[in-house]
């Protein structure tokens, strides 16, 4: 089949403001996927096109962007997955990051911010002899939220990050969870302390955008959930 | 962009639950509200009838858990959208102080109102 690639290009050097070019492609399978269609226009005809992809298998969650109107990871996606009208499909950068040159954005306030909520594991016990143990039940809470491939997708697509580029954001939250709800940890009263504030998890208007984007199909919202009653709790 | 990290001191969690506390009150004595005064043509509109209802202190303290809880709901409201901007802090203290000032002087519009029946 014949499609239609719209592309957001943008090189700094030249352009005032991004703009959109139509690149035509030939031959295209419905089982190709969009990183597919984006290699092709690389290698067979701009070579100067940049946008980010590494493992190509939606593990490093490098190239998420926006794709027909919604964040998904161009690796992940196929062809007759989308909705196509005209023969065209549109692929732009992922929002409210800054843009750097065409579907490659600035990744550096995201991981900020996932920073900030101390992804690691803080135990108050020096370590033992063998592993710190934890039960098939204790570790099922933490199965979904540990999904997380930090591709940004869900971050992005909130619209409390669109009108607040300080707002923590779904993927930190996430990653919050990931540790508050684990036996092993001891540093909740820090975490929460860190997400119960103004920029933090009461900006979150359970509007489901991070759920629709999230390659890895996590319930980010009912994470973020568990995030907020925990923190009430403390409170009453 | 770099992250400025906030105090814990102002989250927000407790205006959070009253928003949901009152909203869900509010969901309630709203439907009572409608069903009473709106589809229900034996209540009575004159002048009369409404000082006579008003003598019921059940329905006197009905309307005056609607003012009370309908201005907390819209105040706190308009408030945590307005949070939700990045806003500078002068405007935003500007419009948190507009906001309690209009609060407090609709409440005590809604509340001698009442008081006078």
């Amino acid at each position: 089949m014949e499609l239609t690639v719209r592309i957001q290009r943008y090189d700094p050097e030249k352009d005032s403001a991004p703009h959109f070019e139509d690149y035509k492609l030939d031959n295209v399978n419905k089982t190709d996927r969009i990183l597919d269609l984006l290699n092709r226009i690389k290698w067979e005809i701009d070579g100067g096109l940049t946008y980010r992809r590494s493992c190509t298998h939606g593990i490093c969650g490098s190239d998420a962007v926006k794709i027909n109107g919604r964040n998904r990871l161009a690796c992940s996606v196929l062809v007759q997955d989308l909705k196509i009208s005209k023969s065209r499909i549109q692929i732009e950068p992922i929002p409210a990051l800054p843009l750097q040159k065409d579907l490659l954005v600035d990744m550096s306030s995201f991981f900020e911010k996932y920073e900030i909520v101390k992804p690691y594991l803080i135990p108050k016990d020096a370590p033992p002899e063998r592993e710190r143990y934890q039960s098939n039940e204790d570790a099922e809470l933490l199965f979904e939220s540990a999904k997380c491939i930090h591709c940004g997708s869900c971050s992005t697509s909130c619209p409390s990050l669109w009108v607040n580029e300080n707002y923590i954001g779904p993927a930190a939250f996430l990653k919050a969870y990931r540790f508050i709800f684990d036996t092993r940890d001891d540093a909740t009263a820090e975490r929460l302390d860190l997400i119960d504030s103004a920029d933090g998890l009461w900006r979150c208007h359970t509007i489901f955008n991070c759920v629709e984007a999230c390659p890895k199909e996590i319930d980010i919202t009912w994470h973020i959930s568990q995030l907020k009653k925990a923190a009430l709790s403390r409170e009453i | 962009m770099a992250y400025r990290q906030v105090s814990s001191k102002s989250g927000g969690a407790l205006s959070w639950f009253l928003q949901r506390v009152t909203g869900v009150v509010l969901l309630f004595v709203m439907i009572g509200h409608y069903l009473l005064m709106h589809y229900n043509i034996d209540s009575g509109h004159t002048y009369s009838a409404v000082l006579s209802r008003m003598q019921n202190p059940f329905y006197k303290g009905l309307q005056m858990t609607f003012v009370v809880v309908g201005i907390y709901h819209g105040i706190n409201g308009t408030w945590s959208v307005v949070r939700d901007f990045k806003l500078k802090k002068s405007v935003s203290w500007t419009i948190y102080a507009l906001l309690v000032i209009s609060g407090v002087v609709f409440g005590l519009i809604g509340i001698t109102t009442l008081m006078s029946f």
